[in-house]
């Protein structure tokens, strides 16, 4: 189970399938980052793909020596732009791939457009979502919670992104969801329909253990994505934010024009697939070994005397060059955190967090916001993070001090829209929201756990942390798994361990979870786990999200003063 | 090529601590002794398969040892790599490998539904291609008899009577005495005369014959001014038309520009086919120059040195073909008046990076071959190399031998039971794996060889002098050399031996 090699796999049969010849690639805005996550530009174009085309662009220009595959959404404006291509074709033939299942009237309305009998293959692949790492997708929806419930074209889409995992896997699971979310259930349900409605697509070669697929709410751990972070593509998304595995550096001062934008894709950038995982620390020594090999690896190139010197500088030097983009591009981002670290006080910061989120010492904690609060190192969206963590923490707590906290948030000038956050992340994940224990306090064992923990320390104040959906899954893997909180849907049950799971989180995971996967695959053989998300948080787009979820919900507040 | 990023250790070594040790037995009691305890079950499962396919190489059943030995390489090394990767890394090959995912066509479902609506198209072209065959036909009645023509015309195609349309179907308007009917000689219906259009025969004979050169912009004429009908059969040169109506021009017009697409190639096309010619010529002999390079820099003498020596010159010569190929292809169009529109010049680079791509992957790899001399020289390095390897080997096998015995000696002495079979068993395996690494693509086969002593030296004195005779008939002189060398070298240790048990 590897979704990246899903998609790859699925691009390069397209591109097989018209054979040789020169070729242009017609995508929609949504396969243009399902494929751009997955393959490098150059790459395709070693696969004679010399053309790459927007579907709802303009002006594009007729050629019809080109072969031109589409891969594209079955959306109706697809359909009814692709119609108008194959009546005045621009190329010379083509092969159609959709992204998901196409209705039958779809396909006849294409079928009557292409009188001129330029259509060669009309086929569905089911690479639906945007491929992040190999254990990790997206949908890149924000935004699905409308008040509280599902927004329905955010579920639409949500069940063909998330069947189209199953497509590409090829697994059929049974499907367990989070029983203290309507939402879970409804997406668990339409699942299920989707699948009976089109069950011969859905067969596959039996597994000994059938697969699960296992969906979670966000609402249930709201503190994950609050966190700051410290591994290497967590903190970069936190700080600088990834979309489609770019990032744009052009805020960063005295960056140079062309590491304004950088791509940062372990498929394609060996430093960044043996780092993204590392913490902070750890990839300043590593980023200084990179650079030392550089050095002395140009120096050995800046004197070239004899003949085989030369032969070996052009023989190295494509690597050489490539190496110095890397060397570049990673020395850019990683200066650019340390100076954020440093500038935004975020050591502390995050030590406030992380003890807000797995120790139970109310008064020094609140000691240490208030200190933070009137620190003027520490960013708003900072200030704003712990007091929601405070809010979420101990919103039972008998002296709790939210409105004490939100003042002070008001006295330094955070905006109205931002302080409502405060409560619209306790009517988001707060206590009456979760299914869950999250913070650890009523279950004897997680508490003595948690208690053990105080006593003997811990080896990193920063990531003292463990997401929700590590315990979720750690339980869900030694069958242990309640079926009160997460029952099947339907009747049949499983008996063994699982081995194959799904889970997907409604309202959009996280790095650190992604991460936490990574750990339990490697710590339980056997079991592989994909992870998946509407979207891949950082504390901005978590905001947004929480912010149409509170917007639908009481429209009065918030609405009024977009 | 040849080289190999890590030195590849064989032998019997224990994928966790890489001890040498000697034989199959030793390592598998060292494995349980050292690490059953530790690590996970995983390592040991995998040594559990090495075990099988070591037993199975060793008994020369399926594969060659070469693979085995490179098999143990492997697993050292990927052991090594998931050692390292303690700490959490993205790999690549996360898992296993895996299928593609479901797809489903729907092509034959569009096929059928275009079908329907295609086939009325191609049906209704046919039909005016084989009556336009008619009407040119050079036996068919000249325009110069009109009545006569008028009624072959009638034959090729059934004329709609003039008294089923009063007005003009394209334009409207009432015929009369002034507005009067005409008849599309390709379909048979009614039109005035402002309506009409006519195809020359050339253009007729392109469509009819594609073997035929027509030259003319457009095949259609419009009917011009006020001549009278009968003058509108002949353009201005005097060569006879033909009128149809607007749909069969329609029709036909489609037909042509679906038959220019199938014969014309742009130039672009043109070159880029060539260029994709050389691309593939390239990769085919690639396959077969690579390992051939591989070899001969090792020293083999497999191949031969000249044959290598041509395909590379050929290969060298393709990529010359290509970089110009592909500098033409950029430069297309540069010349000429009208630019090159954007995406056009666009393609153009996009063809030229994807041949400095495919010749840098293959150029640089292409290394180059050892000359005369040099060749002979890595030849001989190799034979030293071999022949080192031999001896330590042995030496290897001996010191495990001897620690062996002494072994079996504590077991003996606690447990009085002789154990022959497995000890001949062992010392078996022993020789043929040391001397089968010597004979890549060679192979000797056991049978000849008769256990007549229990000394494992002479067993295996026995067994290699029954390798030498083979070798000989496969007239392997290399081998024979090493052979004989090899077994020189143990009757000398066993001598020695021999010397110290009775002192």
């Amino acid at each position: 189970m590897n979704v990246i090699l899903a998609i790859k796999q699925y691009i390069s049969k397209m591109i097989e399938e018209s054979g040789p010849g020169m070729k242009v690639l017609l995508m929609d805005k949504e396969t243009t980052s399902i494929v751009s996550v997955v393959y490098a530009q150059s790459e395709i174009l070693q696969k004679e793909v010399y053309l790459f085309e927007r579907i709802d662009a303009g002006g594009r220009e007729t050629m019809k020596h080109l072969k031109c595959i589409c891969f594209l959404r079955p959306t109706r404006e697809n359909v009814q732009l692709l119609a108008e291509e194959l009546r005045m074709p621009k190329y010379g033939l083509y092969y159609i791939y959709f992204s998901n299942v196409i209705s039958k009237q779809d396909v006849k309305v294409l079928a009557e457009a292409d009188d001129q009998e330029v259509v060669r293959e009309v086929q569905e692949f089911f690479g639906d979502y945007i491929a992040v790492n190999p254990q990790l997708f997206t949908l890149n929806i924000t935004g699905c919670y409308q008040g509280l419930n599902w927004s329905q074209n955010a579920l639409k889409r949500t069940v063909q992104g998330l069947t189209s995992v199953l497509l590409s896997l090829k697994k059929c699971p049974m499907i367990r969801y989070q029983n203290s979310s309507e939402m879970a259930r409804q997406l668990a349900e339409n699942v299920r329909q989707t699948i009976s409605k089109d069950a011969a697509l859905f067969e596959f070669r039996k597994t000994d253990v059938p697969p699960v697929l296992l969906i979670l709410d966000r609402r249930d751990d709201a503190v994950t994505p609050l966190l700051n972070q410290w591994t290497y593509q967590a903190m970069v998304h936190e700080l600088l934010g990834i979309y489609n595995n770019r990032i744009n550096l052009s805020n960063v001062p005295g960056v140079s024009k062309d590491l304004q934008e950088v791509v940062l894709s372990a498929e394609h950038d060996e430093f960044y697939a043996n780092n993204m995982y590392l913490n902070f620390g750890e990839i300043g020594t590593n980023i200084k070994e990179l650079m030392e090999d550089f050095q002395s690896k140009s120096q050995s190139h800046a004197k070239v005397e004899s003949i085989s010197d030369m032969k070996a500088f052009i023989e190295n030097y494509p690597q050489f060059k490539k190496m110095s983009g890397t060397v570049s591009k990673h020395v850019t981002v990683v200066g650019e955190l340390s100076r954020l670290v440093g500038k935004q006080n975020l050591l502390e910061v995050s030590e406030a967090e992380q003890e807000l989120a797995c120790q139970d010492d109310h008064s020094a904690s609140l000691q240490k916001i208030k200190s933070l609060l009137s620190n003027d190192k520490v960013t708003q969206l900072d200030m704003l993070r712990l007091v929601m963590l405070y809010a979420l923490r101990y919103e039972s707590h008998s002296n709790n001090d939210v409105s004490g906290l939100v003042e002070t948030l008001k006295r330094k000038g955070i905006s109205d829209k931002h302080r409502t956050m405060v409560s619209a992340i306790l009517e988001f994940g707060g206590r009456k929201a979760r299914g869950s224990d999250l913070f650890g306090s009523q279950d004897p064992v997680a508490f003595t756990k948690k208690l053990f923990k105080g006593l003997k320390g811990v080896e990193n104040v920063y990531t003292q942390h463990k997401p929700l959906l590590h315990s979720i899954l750690d339980q869900l893997i030694k069958g242990k798994l309640k079926e009160a909180a997460y029952p099947y849907l339907g009747t049949s049950q499983l008996k063994d361990r699982p081995q194959e799971i799904i889970v997907f989180y409604i309202g959009g995971t996280t790095y650190e979870e992604s991460l936490s996967v990574l750990q339990l695959v490697k710590s339980s053989p056997g079991v592989r786990i994909i992870l998946g998300g509407t979207s891949v948080h950082n504390l901005k787009s978590f905001l947004e999200e929480i912010s149409t979820a509170h917007q639908g919900h009481t429209p009065s507040q918030i609405s009024s003063r977009r | 090529m040849a080289e190999i990023a890590r030195e590849i250790r064989e032998g019997f070594l224990c994928p966790v601590c890489m001890k040498d040790l000697g034989t199959v037995t030793q390592l598998q009691s060292h494995f349980e002794e050292a690490h059953s305890s530790t690590e996970d079950k995983a390592v040991g499962h995998q040594i559990k398969e090495l075990f099988d396919k070591a037993k199975r190489t060793i008994l020369g059943k399926k594969e060659n040892n070469y693979s085995f030995a490179s098999t143990q390489g492997s697993l050292g090394g990927a052991y090594g790599v998931a050692k390292s990767s303690d700490g959490l890394r993205y790999s690549i090959d996360y898992w296993e490998p895996q299928e593609i995912g479901q797809t489903r066509s729907r092509t034959d479902e569009f096929r059928a539904l275009r079908g329907s609506r295609v086939d009325r198209y191609v049906v209704e072209t046919n039909k005016l291609l084989i009556r336009m065959d008619k009407l040119i036909a050079p036996d068919s009645p000249p325009h110069s008899d009109s009545s006569k023509r008028k009624a072959f015309e009638k034959t090729v195609v059934m004329w709609m009577p003039d008294a089923d349309l009063k007005h003009c179907p394209t334009c409207g308007r009432t015929f009369s005495i002034t507005k009067r009917r005409h008849h599309c000689r390709l379909c048979g219906s009614i039109m005035c005369d402002k309506c009409s259009h006519f195809l020359t025969y050339e253009y007729a004979r392109k469509l009819t014959n594609p073997a035929f050169q027509f030259d003319g912009d457009s095949g259609f004429l419009k009917r011009s001014g006020s001549s009278s009908s009968l003058n509108s059969m002949f353009s201005s040169d005097g060569d006879p038309q033909i009128r149809c109506c607007l749909e069969c021009r329609k029709l036909l017009e489609r037909r042509e520009q679906l038959m220019d697409q199938r014969n014309k190639k742009p130039s672009i096309v043109l070159l880029y086919e060539k260029m994709k010619e050389c691309t593939d010529e390239c990769e085919r002999l690639l396959e077969t120059y690579l390992p051939m390079s591989e070899s001969l820099s090792a020293g083999e003498s497999t191949y031969s040195l000249q044959e290598a020596q041509i395909i590379r010159a050929k290969l060298v010569r393709l990529y010359e073909v290509i970089d110009q190929l592909s500098k033409k292809i950029v430069g297309l169009g540069l010349n000429a008046e009208e630019l090159p529109t954007i995406k056009q010049m666009a393609i153009q680079k996009s063809i030229r990076t994807f041949a400095t791509g495919f010749m840098h992957d293959n150029m640089i790899g292409l290394q180059s071959l050892p000359s005369e001399e040099q060749y002979q020289k890595l030849q001989e390095a190799r034979k030293a190399e071999i022949q080192k390897r031999i001896a330590m080997e042995r030496a290897a096998t001996i010191e495990a031998q001897e620690k062996e015995k002494r072994e079996r000696e504590k077991v003996k002495n606690r447990d009085l039971l002789p154990d022959k079979g497995l000890r001949q068993n062992s010392s078996d395996e022993q020789t043929e794996r040391t001397n089968s690494q010597v004979h890549r693509g060679w192979k000797p086969v056991e049978n000849s060889v008769r256990v007549t002593n229990e000394d494992p030296m002479l067993q295996q004195m026995e067994i290699i002098r029954s390798y030498i005779k083979q070798a000989k008939q496969a007239n392997k002189w290399d081998e024979v050399k090493m052979l004989e060398e090899n077994l020189r070298d143990l009757q000398r240790e066993y001598a020695s031996q021999q010397r110290q048990t009775w002192s």
